[in-house]
Protein backbone atom coordinates (compact mmCIF):
# COMPACT_ATOMS: atom_id res chain seq x y z
CA UNK A 1 0.00 0.00 0.00
CA UNK A 2 1.29 3.39 -0.90
CA UNK A 3 1.24 5.90 1.94
CA UNK A 4 3.07 8.77 0.26
CA UNK A 5 1.87 12.20 1.26
CA UNK A 6 0.47 14.28 -1.61
CA UNK A 7 0.01 17.82 -0.34
CA UNK A 8 -2.39 16.80 2.39
CA UNK A 9 -3.92 13.90 0.48
CA UNK A 10 -3.07 10.28 0.95
CA UNK A 11 -2.98 8.31 -2.26
CA UNK A 12 -5.61 5.70 -2.77
CA UNK A 13 -5.45 2.69 -0.43
CA UNK A 14 -5.99 -0.68 -2.12
CA UNK A 15 -8.90 -1.45 0.25
CA UNK A 16 -10.83 1.35 -1.42
CA UNK A 17 -10.87 -0.50 -4.75
CA UNK A 18 -12.16 -3.59 -2.94
CA UNK A 19 -14.85 -1.44 -1.34
CA UNK A 20 -15.71 0.08 -4.72
CA UNK A 21 -16.16 -3.36 -6.25
CA UNK A 22 -18.60 -4.34 -3.49
CA UNK A 23 -20.76 -1.17 -3.35
CA UNK A 24 -23.79 -0.31 -5.53
CA UNK A 25 -21.95 2.79 -6.77
CA UNK A 26 -18.95 0.73 -7.78
CA UNK A 27 -21.11 -1.62 -9.82
CA UNK A 28 -22.55 1.18 -11.96
CA UNK A 29 -21.04 1.80 -15.39
CA UNK A 30 -18.20 4.37 -15.01
CA UNK A 31 -19.59 6.39 -17.94
CA UNK A 32 -22.89 6.88 -16.12
CA UNK A 33 -21.08 7.97 -12.95
CA UNK A 34 -18.80 10.41 -14.79
CA UNK A 35 -21.68 11.98 -16.75
CA UNK A 36 -23.94 12.20 -13.67
CA UNK A 37 -21.33 13.80 -11.44
CA UNK A 38 -20.07 16.19 -14.13
CA UNK A 39 -23.63 17.43 -14.74
CA UNK A 40 -24.08 17.96 -11.00
CA UNK A 41 -20.74 19.79 -10.62
CA UNK A 42 -21.42 22.08 -13.59
CA UNK A 43 -24.91 22.91 -12.27
CA UNK A 44 -23.54 23.61 -8.78
CA UNK A 45 -20.83 25.88 -10.17
CA UNK A 46 -23.61 28.02 -11.71
CA UNK A 47 -25.46 28.60 -8.42
CA UNK A 48 -25.30 31.93 -6.59
CA UNK A 49 -28.37 31.77 -4.30
CA UNK A 50 -27.53 30.60 -0.77
CA UNK A 51 -30.58 28.29 -0.38
CA UNK A 52 -29.81 26.53 -3.66
CA UNK A 53 -26.12 26.17 -2.81
CA UNK A 54 -27.11 24.64 0.54
CA UNK A 55 -29.48 22.25 -1.25
CA UNK A 56 -26.61 21.26 -3.54
CA UNK A 57 -24.31 20.72 -0.52
CA UNK A 58 -26.98 18.57 1.11
CA UNK A 59 -27.25 16.50 -2.08
CA UNK A 60 -23.47 16.04 -2.22
CA UNK A 61 -23.34 14.97 1.45
CA UNK A 62 -26.27 12.57 0.89
CA UNK A 63 -24.53 11.15 -2.17
CA UNK A 64 -21.42 10.56 -0.03
CA UNK A 65 -23.44 8.96 2.77
CA UNK A 66 -25.30 6.61 0.41
CA UNK A 67 -22.23 5.72 -1.63
CA UNK A 68 -20.83 3.27 0.98
CA UNK A 69 -17.41 4.91 0.59
CA UNK A 70 -15.69 4.84 4.03
CA UNK A 71 -16.52 8.23 5.56
CA UNK A 72 -13.08 8.49 7.21
CA UNK A 73 -11.46 8.34 3.77
CA UNK A 74 -13.85 10.99 2.39
CA UNK A 75 -13.21 13.31 5.34
CA UNK A 76 -9.43 12.87 5.01
CA UNK A 77 -9.54 13.64 1.28
CA UNK A 78 -11.83 16.64 1.85
CA UNK A 79 -9.52 18.01 4.55
CA UNK A 80 -6.68 17.85 2.01
CA UNK A 81 -8.60 20.17 -0.33
CA UNK A 82 -9.94 22.38 2.49
CA UNK A 83 -7.03 24.88 2.79
CA UNK A 84 -7.51 26.23 -0.75
CA UNK A 85 -11.30 26.31 -0.34
CA UNK A 86 -10.85 28.30 2.87
CA UNK A 87 -8.37 30.75 1.33
CA UNK A 88 -10.90 31.56 -1.40
CA UNK A 89 -13.86 31.70 1.00
CA UNK A 90 -12.10 33.92 3.55
CA UNK A 91 -10.93 36.25 0.78
CA UNK A 92 -14.50 36.58 -0.56
CA UNK A 93 -15.78 37.02 3.01
CA UNK A 94 -13.33 39.90 3.62
CA UNK A 95 -14.26 41.72 0.41
CA UNK A 96 -17.92 40.82 -0.15
CA UNK A 97 -19.31 39.88 3.25
CA UNK A 98 -20.19 36.81 5.27
CA UNK A 99 -22.97 35.47 3.02
CA UNK A 100 -20.87 35.39 -0.14
CA UNK A 101 -17.92 33.91 1.72
CA UNK A 102 -20.20 31.17 3.06
CA UNK A 103 -21.65 30.62 -0.44
CA UNK A 104 -18.15 30.17 -1.81
CA UNK A 105 -17.27 27.58 0.87
CA UNK A 106 -20.53 25.65 0.42
CA UNK A 107 -20.46 25.69 -3.40
CA UNK A 108 -16.82 24.61 -3.65
CA UNK A 109 -17.26 21.96 -0.93
CA UNK A 110 -20.29 20.56 -2.72
CA UNK A 111 -18.37 20.13 -5.99
CA UNK A 112 -15.27 18.72 -4.29
CA UNK A 113 -17.35 16.21 -2.25
CA UNK A 114 -19.21 14.93 -5.33
CA UNK A 115 -15.93 14.51 -7.18
CA UNK A 116 -14.29 12.72 -4.24
CA UNK A 117 -17.22 10.29 -4.00
CA UNK A 118 -16.90 9.58 -7.74
CA UNK A 119 -13.15 8.98 -7.44
CA UNK A 120 -13.37 6.93 -4.27
CA UNK A 121 -16.42 4.90 -5.31
CA UNK A 122 -14.95 3.78 -8.63
CA UNK A 123 -12.05 1.46 -9.29
CA UNK A 124 -9.22 3.56 -10.69
CA UNK A 125 -8.77 1.73 -13.97
CA UNK A 126 -12.57 1.50 -14.44
CA UNK A 127 -12.65 5.29 -14.22
CA UNK A 128 -9.95 5.63 -16.90
CA UNK A 129 -11.71 3.04 -19.07
CA UNK A 130 -14.91 5.05 -18.67
CA UNK A 131 -13.12 8.17 -19.90
CA UNK A 132 -11.82 6.27 -22.94
CA UNK A 133 -15.33 5.09 -23.74
CA UNK A 134 -16.50 8.69 -23.47
CA UNK A 135 -14.13 9.42 -26.40
CA UNK A 136 -11.16 10.85 -24.50
CA UNK A 137 -8.27 10.51 -27.04
CA UNK A 138 -6.52 7.14 -26.87
CA UNK A 139 -3.12 8.78 -26.30
CA UNK A 140 -4.43 10.54 -23.19
CA UNK A 141 -6.33 7.54 -21.81
CA UNK A 142 -3.38 5.19 -22.38
CA UNK A 143 -1.06 7.68 -20.68
CA UNK A 144 -3.53 8.02 -17.78
CA UNK A 145 -3.50 4.28 -17.20
CA UNK A 146 0.27 3.89 -17.49
CA UNK A 147 1.04 7.03 -15.46
CA UNK A 148 -1.18 5.92 -12.60
CA UNK A 149 0.48 2.50 -12.60
CA UNK A 150 3.94 4.08 -12.40
CA UNK A 151 2.88 6.65 -9.77
CA UNK A 152 2.10 3.81 -7.36
CA UNK A 153 5.52 2.24 -7.99
CA UNK A 154 7.51 5.48 -7.87
CA UNK A 155 5.61 6.76 -4.83
CA UNK A 156 6.79 3.74 -2.87
CA UNK A 157 10.30 4.28 -4.26
CA UNK A 158 10.24 7.91 -3.09
CA UNK A 159 9.10 6.88 0.39
CA UNK A 160 12.06 4.48 0.65
CA UNK A 161 14.47 7.20 -0.50
CA UNK A 162 13.01 9.66 2.02
CA UNK A 163 13.43 7.09 4.80
CA UNK A 164 17.05 6.46 3.77
CA UNK A 165 17.65 10.22 3.64
CA UNK A 166 16.19 10.75 7.10
CA UNK A 167 18.24 7.84 8.47
CA UNK A 168 21.38 9.68 7.28
CA UNK A 169 20.37 12.78 9.24
CA UNK A 170 18.65 14.94 6.56
CA UNK A 171 15.98 17.13 8.12
CA UNK A 172 14.46 18.85 5.06
CA UNK A 173 16.70 21.89 4.58
CA UNK A 174 16.50 25.30 6.20
CA UNK A 175 15.40 27.52 3.32
CA UNK A 176 16.16 28.66 -0.22
CA UNK A 177 19.70 29.66 0.82
CA UNK A 178 20.50 26.17 2.11
CA UNK A 179 22.40 24.92 -0.96
CA UNK A 180 23.18 21.48 0.49
CA UNK A 181 19.56 20.84 1.43
CA UNK A 182 18.28 21.86 -2.01
CA UNK A 183 20.95 19.76 -3.73
CA UNK A 184 19.85 16.70 -1.77
CA UNK A 185 16.18 17.33 -2.68
CA UNK A 186 17.10 17.80 -6.38
CA UNK A 187 19.14 14.61 -6.42
CA UNK A 188 16.29 12.72 -4.75
CA UNK A 189 13.94 13.93 -7.50
CA UNK A 190 16.62 13.12 -10.12
CA UNK A 191 16.93 9.60 -8.73
CA UNK A 192 13.16 9.15 -9.04
CA UNK A 193 13.44 9.98 -12.76
CA UNK A 194 16.40 7.69 -13.36
CA UNK A 195 14.82 4.74 -11.55
CA UNK A 196 11.58 5.48 -13.41
CA UNK A 197 13.43 5.38 -16.72
CA UNK A 198 14.89 1.96 -15.95
CA UNK A 199 11.44 0.63 -15.14
CA UNK A 200 9.92 2.05 -18.33
CA UNK A 201 11.96 -0.22 -20.60
CA UNK A 202 10.99 -3.36 -18.66
CA UNK A 203 7.41 -2.14 -18.49
CA UNK A 204 7.23 -1.69 -22.26
CA UNK A 205 8.31 -5.26 -22.96
CA UNK A 206 5.79 -6.56 -20.44
CA UNK A 207 3.00 -4.51 -21.99
CA UNK A 208 3.80 -5.67 -25.52
CA UNK A 209 3.83 -9.28 -24.31
CA UNK A 210 0.30 -8.73 -22.97
CA UNK A 211 -0.88 -7.36 -26.33
CA UNK A 212 -0.80 -3.63 -25.59
CA UNK A 213 -1.02 -1.50 -28.78
CA UNK A 214 -1.22 2.19 -27.82
CA UNK A 215 -4.82 1.87 -26.63
CA UNK A 216 -6.84 0.51 -23.73
CA UNK A 217 -8.63 -2.62 -24.89
CA UNK A 218 -11.72 -3.37 -22.83
CA UNK A 219 -11.92 -6.89 -21.44
CA UNK A 220 -15.68 -6.50 -21.13
CA UNK A 221 -18.01 -4.49 -23.33
CA UNK A 222 -20.73 -3.61 -20.88
CA UNK A 223 -23.82 -1.75 -22.00
CA UNK A 224 -25.53 0.92 -19.98
CA UNK A 225 -28.26 -0.75 -17.94
CA UNK A 226 -31.43 0.50 -16.26
CA UNK A 227 -29.54 1.37 -13.05
CA UNK A 228 -27.02 3.46 -14.99
CA UNK A 229 -29.78 5.39 -16.75
CA UNK A 230 -31.59 5.88 -13.44
CA UNK A 231 -28.40 7.28 -11.86
CA UNK A 232 -27.83 9.72 -14.74
CA UNK A 233 -31.53 10.72 -14.82
CA UNK A 234 -31.51 11.34 -11.04
CA UNK A 235 -28.52 13.69 -11.27
CA UNK A 236 -29.81 15.34 -14.44
CA UNK A 237 -33.23 16.03 -12.84
CA UNK A 238 -31.80 17.40 -9.60
CA UNK A 239 -29.21 19.52 -11.44
CA UNK A 240 -31.85 20.86 -13.85
CA UNK A 241 -34.12 21.76 -10.93
CA UNK A 242 -31.31 23.65 -9.19
CA UNK A 243 -30.43 25.56 -12.37
CA UNK A 244 -34.10 26.36 -13.12
CA UNK A 245 -34.58 27.76 -9.62
CA UNK A 246 -31.36 29.76 -10.05
CA UNK A 247 -32.49 31.20 -13.39
CA UNK A 248 -35.97 31.97 -12.04
CA UNK A 249 -37.70 29.58 -14.46
CA UNK A 250 -39.31 27.98 -11.37
CA UNK A 251 -40.22 30.37 -8.57
CA UNK B 1 -2.26 26.64 -7.85
CA UNK B 2 -5.03 24.05 -8.39
CA UNK B 3 -8.34 25.92 -8.72
CA UNK B 4 -11.29 23.99 -7.21
CA UNK B 5 -14.84 23.84 -8.63
CA UNK B 6 -17.16 26.67 -7.68
CA UNK B 7 -14.42 29.26 -7.29
CA UNK B 8 -14.46 30.64 -10.84
CA UNK B 9 -17.20 32.52 -12.65
CA UNK B 10 -18.83 30.13 -15.19
CA UNK B 11 -17.95 32.45 -18.10
CA UNK B 12 -14.26 32.51 -17.14
CA UNK B 13 -14.24 28.74 -16.54
CA UNK B 14 -15.88 28.24 -19.96
CA UNK B 15 -13.26 30.41 -21.63
CA UNK B 16 -10.57 28.33 -19.92
CA UNK B 17 -12.09 25.12 -21.27
CA UNK B 18 -12.30 26.62 -24.77
CA UNK B 19 -8.64 27.65 -24.74
CA UNK B 20 -7.58 24.30 -23.29
CA UNK B 21 -9.54 22.21 -25.82
CA UNK B 22 -8.09 24.08 -28.81
CA UNK B 23 -4.45 23.94 -27.63
CA UNK B 24 -4.73 20.39 -26.26
CA UNK B 25 -6.26 19.13 -29.53
CA UNK B 26 -3.31 20.51 -31.49
CA UNK B 27 -0.81 19.13 -28.94
CA UNK B 28 -2.43 15.66 -28.92
CA UNK B 29 -2.47 15.58 -32.72
CA UNK B 30 1.20 16.59 -32.96
CA UNK B 31 2.23 14.22 -30.12
CA UNK B 32 0.37 11.35 -31.79
CA UNK B 33 2.38 11.90 -34.98
CA UNK B 34 5.70 12.07 -33.12
CA UNK B 35 5.14 9.30 -30.57
CA UNK B 36 5.84 5.66 -31.32
CA UNK B 37 4.42 2.74 -29.30
CA UNK B 38 7.67 2.27 -27.43
CA UNK B 39 7.80 5.94 -26.37
CA UNK B 40 4.53 5.70 -24.47
CA UNK B 41 5.75 3.97 -21.27
CA UNK B 42 8.72 6.36 -21.17
CA UNK B 43 6.44 9.41 -21.37
CA UNK B 44 4.10 7.84 -18.79
CA UNK B 45 7.04 7.24 -16.48
CA UNK B 46 8.09 10.86 -16.91
CA UNK B 47 4.53 11.96 -16.04
CA UNK B 48 4.66 9.73 -12.96
CA UNK B 49 8.12 11.09 -12.14
CA UNK B 50 6.86 14.69 -12.30
CA UNK B 51 3.80 13.73 -10.23
CA UNK B 52 5.99 12.09 -7.58
CA UNK B 53 8.54 14.95 -7.72
CA UNK B 54 5.62 17.28 -6.89
CA UNK B 55 5.34 15.41 -3.57
CA UNK B 56 8.83 16.65 -2.62
CA UNK B 57 8.31 19.86 -0.70
CA UNK B 58 11.28 22.21 -0.58
CA UNK B 59 11.86 24.75 2.21
CA UNK B 60 11.24 28.42 1.37
CA UNK B 61 12.06 29.83 4.77
CA UNK B 62 10.01 31.01 7.74
CA UNK B 63 8.57 27.52 8.16
CA UNK B 64 6.79 27.49 4.78
CA UNK B 65 7.41 25.11 1.90
CA UNK B 66 6.73 24.99 -1.82
CA UNK B 67 6.66 22.14 -4.29
CA UNK B 68 7.79 21.57 -7.83
CA UNK B 69 5.28 22.18 -10.67
CA UNK B 70 7.57 20.54 -13.19
CA UNK B 71 6.16 22.05 -16.40
CA UNK B 72 9.48 23.56 -17.44
CA UNK B 73 11.44 20.43 -16.52
CA UNK B 74 9.05 18.25 -18.54
CA UNK B 75 9.24 20.56 -21.58
CA UNK B 76 13.05 20.88 -21.44
CA UNK B 77 13.36 17.08 -21.28
CA UNK B 78 10.92 16.06 -24.04
CA UNK B 79 9.83 19.24 -25.82
CA UNK B 80 6.76 21.42 -25.24
CA UNK B 81 4.20 19.50 -27.29
CA UNK B 82 4.55 16.20 -25.41
CA UNK B 83 4.92 18.14 -22.15
CA UNK B 84 1.48 19.72 -22.69
CA UNK B 85 -0.10 16.27 -23.08
CA UNK B 86 1.89 14.85 -20.17
CA UNK B 87 1.05 17.70 -17.78
CA UNK B 88 -2.63 17.40 -18.81
CA UNK B 89 -2.53 13.73 -17.81
CA UNK B 90 -0.96 14.62 -14.44
CA UNK B 91 -3.65 17.24 -13.77
CA UNK B 92 -6.42 14.81 -14.80
CA UNK B 93 -5.17 12.24 -12.29
CA UNK B 94 -4.92 14.91 -9.59
CA UNK B 95 -8.45 16.16 -10.31
CA UNK B 96 -10.12 12.77 -10.68
CA UNK B 97 -8.29 10.75 -8.05
CA UNK B 98 -7.39 13.30 -5.38
CA UNK B 99 -9.95 16.11 -5.79
CA UNK B 100 -6.98 18.41 -6.38
CA UNK B 101 -8.40 20.96 -8.84
CA UNK B 102 -11.99 20.91 -10.08
CA UNK B 103 -13.73 19.67 -13.21
CA UNK B 104 -15.35 22.96 -14.22
CA UNK B 105 -12.02 24.71 -13.47
CA UNK B 106 -10.00 21.99 -15.19
CA UNK B 107 -9.68 24.07 -18.37
CA UNK B 108 -8.14 26.95 -16.43
CA UNK B 109 -5.87 24.67 -14.37
CA UNK B 110 -4.68 23.02 -17.56
CA UNK B 111 -4.13 26.38 -19.27
CA UNK B 112 -1.99 27.56 -16.34
CA UNK B 113 0.00 24.46 -15.46
CA UNK B 114 -0.17 22.22 -18.53
CA UNK B 115 0.09 24.84 -21.29
CA UNK B 116 1.49 28.15 -20.06
CA UNK B 117 4.09 26.62 -17.69
CA UNK B 118 5.72 24.21 -20.22
CA UNK B 119 5.54 26.70 -23.12
CA UNK B 120 7.00 29.53 -21.04
CA UNK B 121 9.69 27.33 -19.48
CA UNK B 122 10.78 25.82 -22.78
CA UNK B 123 10.52 29.15 -24.64
CA UNK B 124 12.70 31.09 -22.18
CA UNK B 125 15.24 28.23 -21.95
CA UNK B 126 15.48 27.88 -25.73
CA UNK B 127 15.89 31.62 -26.28
CA UNK B 128 18.48 32.12 -23.53
CA UNK B 129 20.57 29.00 -24.13
CA UNK B 130 22.33 30.15 -27.34
CA UNK B 131 22.93 33.59 -25.83
CA UNK B 132 24.39 32.39 -22.52
CA UNK B 133 25.91 29.01 -23.23
CA UNK B 134 29.13 29.10 -25.24
CA UNK B 135 31.49 26.16 -25.63
CA UNK B 136 31.58 22.78 -23.92
CA UNK B 137 30.57 22.02 -20.33
CA UNK B 138 33.52 21.89 -17.89
CA UNK B 139 34.70 18.36 -17.08
CA UNK B 140 32.61 16.72 -14.38
CA UNK B 141 29.70 19.11 -14.98
CA UNK B 142 26.50 18.28 -16.86
CA UNK B 143 26.30 21.67 -18.59
CA UNK B 144 27.81 25.16 -18.65
CA UNK B 145 26.90 27.84 -16.10
CA UNK B 146 25.10 29.70 -18.91
CA UNK B 147 22.90 26.71 -19.74
CA UNK B 148 22.20 26.16 -16.02
CA UNK B 149 21.07 29.80 -15.82
CA UNK B 150 18.87 29.34 -18.92
CA UNK B 151 17.22 26.26 -17.35
CA UNK B 152 16.71 28.10 -14.06
CA UNK B 153 15.31 31.19 -15.77
CA UNK B 154 12.91 29.02 -17.78
CA UNK B 155 11.72 27.23 -14.62
CA UNK B 156 11.25 30.51 -12.72
CA UNK B 157 9.37 32.14 -15.63
CA UNK B 158 7.12 29.09 -15.99
CA UNK B 159 5.96 29.34 -12.37
CA UNK B 160 5.71 33.13 -12.29
CA UNK B 161 3.75 33.54 -15.53
CA UNK B 162 1.44 30.60 -14.70
CA UNK B 163 0.71 32.16 -11.30
CA UNK B 164 0.13 35.56 -12.97
CA UNK B 165 -2.42 33.91 -15.27
CA UNK B 166 -4.08 32.24 -12.27
CA UNK B 167 -4.21 35.57 -10.40
CA UNK B 168 -5.75 37.26 -13.46
CA UNK B 169 -8.38 34.50 -13.74
CA UNK B 170 -9.31 34.89 -10.06
CA UNK B 171 -9.46 38.69 -10.39
CA UNK B 172 -11.54 38.55 -13.59
CA UNK B 173 -13.96 36.08 -12.00
CA UNK B 174 -14.39 38.43 -9.08
CA UNK B 175 -14.90 41.47 -11.32
CA UNK B 176 -17.38 39.96 -13.79
CA UNK B 177 -19.46 38.23 -11.09
CA UNK B 178 -19.59 41.30 -8.86
CA UNK B 179 -17.86 39.42 -6.05
CA UNK B 180 -19.88 36.16 -6.19
CA UNK B 181 -16.91 34.21 -7.57
CA UNK B 182 -13.12 34.57 -7.65
CA UNK B 183 -10.83 36.63 -5.46
CA UNK B 184 -10.39 40.41 -5.63
CA UNK B 185 -7.38 41.58 -7.66
CA UNK B 186 -6.08 43.48 -4.63
CA UNK B 187 -5.65 40.12 -2.87
CA UNK B 188 -5.08 37.62 -5.69
CA UNK B 189 -2.44 39.51 -7.69
CA UNK B 190 0.03 40.48 -4.91
CA UNK B 191 -0.51 37.20 -3.02
CA UNK B 192 -0.07 34.91 -6.04
CA UNK B 193 2.78 36.87 -7.62
CA UNK B 194 4.64 37.50 -4.37
CA UNK B 195 4.43 33.91 -3.17
CA UNK B 196 5.22 32.37 -6.55
CA UNK B 197 8.12 34.72 -7.26
CA UNK B 198 9.79 33.04 -4.26
CA UNK B 199 8.51 29.53 -5.05
CA UNK B 200 9.85 30.06 -8.59
CA UNK B 201 13.38 30.41 -7.16
CA UNK B 202 12.98 27.01 -5.50
CA UNK B 203 11.55 25.57 -8.73
CA UNK B 204 14.57 26.99 -10.64
CA UNK B 205 17.14 25.53 -8.23
CA UNK B 206 15.44 22.11 -8.11
CA UNK B 207 14.94 22.01 -11.90
CA UNK B 208 18.63 22.79 -12.52
CA UNK B 209 19.62 20.16 -9.94
CA UNK B 210 17.35 17.47 -11.40
CA UNK B 211 18.44 18.28 -14.98
CA UNK B 212 22.13 18.13 -13.97
CA UNK B 213 21.64 14.80 -12.18
CA UNK B 214 19.62 13.18 -14.96
CA UNK B 215 21.94 14.48 -17.69
CA UNK B 216 24.93 12.96 -15.90
CA UNK B 217 23.36 9.64 -14.92
CA UNK B 218 20.84 8.95 -17.71
CA UNK B 219 21.35 11.40 -20.60
CA UNK B 220 19.12 9.30 -22.87
CA UNK B 221 16.13 10.63 -20.88
CA UNK B 222 16.63 14.01 -22.54
CA UNK B 223 14.77 13.52 -25.78
CA UNK B 224 16.25 16.62 -27.39
CA UNK B 225 13.88 18.57 -29.57
CA UNK B 226 16.69 18.90 -32.10
CA UNK B 227 16.60 15.13 -32.67
CA UNK B 228 12.99 15.25 -33.82
CA UNK B 229 12.06 15.88 -37.43
CA UNK B 230 11.06 19.48 -38.16
CA UNK B 231 7.36 20.21 -37.98
CA UNK B 232 5.74 19.87 -41.40
CA UNK B 233 3.19 22.64 -40.99
CA UNK B 234 2.69 25.74 -43.09
CA UNK B 235 5.10 28.67 -42.92
CA UNK B 236 7.78 26.02 -42.50
CA UNK B 237 10.56 28.36 -43.46
CA UNK B 238 9.73 30.70 -40.59
CA UNK B 239 9.00 28.04 -37.98
CA UNK B 240 12.07 25.91 -38.68
CA UNK B 241 14.21 28.17 -36.45
CA UNK B 242 14.35 27.08 -32.79
CA UNK B 243 14.36 30.73 -31.71
CA UNK B 244 11.24 31.38 -33.78
CA UNK B 245 9.56 28.31 -32.22
CA UNK B 246 10.51 29.55 -28.75
CA UNK B 247 9.11 33.00 -29.59
CA UNK B 248 5.85 31.42 -30.72
CA UNK B 249 5.71 29.35 -27.51
CA UNK B 250 6.12 32.46 -25.34
CA UNK B 251 3.62 34.42 -27.45
CA UNK B 252 1.03 31.62 -27.12
CA UNK B 253 1.55 31.60 -23.35
CA UNK B 254 0.77 35.33 -23.21
CA UNK B 255 -2.03 35.13 -25.80
CA UNK B 256 -3.92 32.61 -23.65
CA UNK B 257 -4.45 35.32 -21.05
CA UNK B 258 -5.76 37.81 -23.67
CA UNK B 259 -9.49 36.94 -23.53
CA UNK B 260 -9.41 37.26 -19.74
CA UNK B 261 -7.65 40.60 -19.72
CA UNK B 262 -10.16 41.87 -22.30
CA UNK B 263 -13.09 41.01 -20.00
CA UNK B 264 -11.38 42.93 -17.24
CA UNK B 265 -10.46 45.95 -19.37
CA UNK B 266 -11.91 49.29 -18.36
CA UNK B 267 -13.89 51.54 -20.67
CA UNK B 268 -12.54 54.63 -18.90
CA UNK B 269 -10.13 57.14 -20.45
CA UNK B 270 -6.38 56.45 -20.32
CA UNK B 271 -3.91 58.80 -18.63
CA UNK B 272 -3.35 61.10 -21.61
CA UNK B 273 -7.05 61.18 -22.55
CA UNK B 274 -7.99 62.09 -18.97
CA UNK B 275 -5.34 64.84 -18.86
CA UNK B 276 -6.62 66.21 -22.17
CA UNK B 277 -10.20 66.10 -20.88
CA UNK B 278 -9.20 67.90 -17.68
CA UNK B 279 -7.36 70.55 -19.71
CA UNK B 280 -10.35 70.92 -22.04
CA UNK B 281 -8.37 69.87 -25.13
CA UNK B 282 -10.16 67.81 -27.78
CA UNK B 283 -8.67 65.50 -30.39
CA UNK B 284 -8.25 67.13 -33.82
CA UNK B 285 -8.90 65.31 -37.13
CA UNK B 286 -6.22 62.64 -37.75
CA UNK B 287 -3.99 62.95 -40.82
CA UNK B 288 -4.54 59.28 -41.64
CA UNK B 289 -7.61 57.23 -40.70
CA UNK B 290 -7.10 53.54 -39.99
CA UNK B 291 -9.60 51.07 -41.48
CA UNK B 292 -9.65 49.22 -38.11
CA UNK B 293 -11.07 50.26 -34.76
CA UNK B 294 -10.89 48.67 -31.31
CA UNK B 295 -14.62 47.88 -31.55
CA UNK B 296 -17.64 48.83 -29.51
CA UNK B 297 -18.19 45.63 -27.54
CA UNK B 298 -16.21 42.82 -25.91
CA UNK B 299 -16.07 40.45 -28.91
CA UNK B 300 -15.15 43.22 -31.37
CA UNK B 301 -12.37 44.35 -29.01
CA UNK B 302 -11.22 40.75 -28.55
CA UNK B 303 -11.15 40.23 -32.32
CA UNK B 304 -9.16 43.44 -32.76
CA UNK B 305 -6.77 42.29 -30.04
CA UNK B 306 -6.22 38.89 -31.66
CA UNK B 307 -5.76 40.53 -35.08
CA UNK B 308 -3.19 42.93 -33.64
CA UNK B 309 -1.46 40.11 -31.78
CA UNK B 310 -1.13 37.98 -34.94
CA UNK B 311 0.05 40.99 -37.00
CA UNK B 312 2.72 41.95 -34.46
CA UNK B 313 3.84 38.31 -34.05
CA UNK B 314 4.15 37.78 -37.82
CA UNK B 315 5.96 41.10 -38.26
CA UNK B 316 8.39 40.17 -35.48
CA UNK B 317 9.02 36.74 -36.99
CA UNK B 318 9.50 38.27 -40.43
CA UNK B 319 12.06 40.76 -39.05
CA UNK B 320 13.92 37.90 -37.34
CA UNK B 321 13.95 36.04 -40.64
CA UNK B 322 15.39 39.08 -42.46
CA UNK B 323 18.06 39.58 -39.77
CA UNK B 324 18.93 35.88 -39.88
CA UNK B 325 19.20 35.93 -43.67
CA UNK B 326 21.74 38.77 -43.44
CA UNK B 327 24.07 36.71 -41.19
CA UNK B 328 26.62 34.23 -42.55
CA UNK B 329 25.50 30.57 -42.20
CA UNK B 330 26.86 28.77 -39.07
Amino acid sequence: MIVAHVRGHHTRPEELDEHARASWLGRLDPRAKIVGVVVFVVATALLTQTELILASLLLAVSFGAMSQVPYRHLIRMYLGALPFILVASVSVFLFSGLERGFDMWARTSSCVLALLVLASGTETFELFAGLRRLKVPKLVSALLMLTYKYILILGDELERMKTARTARGFKGGRGLLDGRGLRIISYTAGMVFVRASARADNGYEGLMARGFRMDMKQMRTSRLEAGDFAFMAWFACLSSLLVMFQLGVIQ
Amino acid sequence: MHIPDGLMDPLVAGLGWLEFVVIAAVAIYMSGRRTKDKDLPRIAVLCAGIFVAQMLNFPIGGGTTGHLIGGALFAIMVGPVIAIVGMTVILLIQALMFGDGGLTAFGLNAVNMAIIAPLMGWGVYTMLKPLLSKGEAPSGKAFTAGEAFAIGAGAWASVFVASAACAAELAVSYAVSDGAYGIAATVSVPAMLGYHAVIGVGEAIITVGVAAYVLKVAPEMFKSTASRPAATIGLKSIFSSRIAQATVAILIAFALALPLYFIYSSEGADGLEKTMEDAGIGESEPLLTSPFTYGENYFAALFAGILGFVAVALLGLGMMRVLRAGRPAE
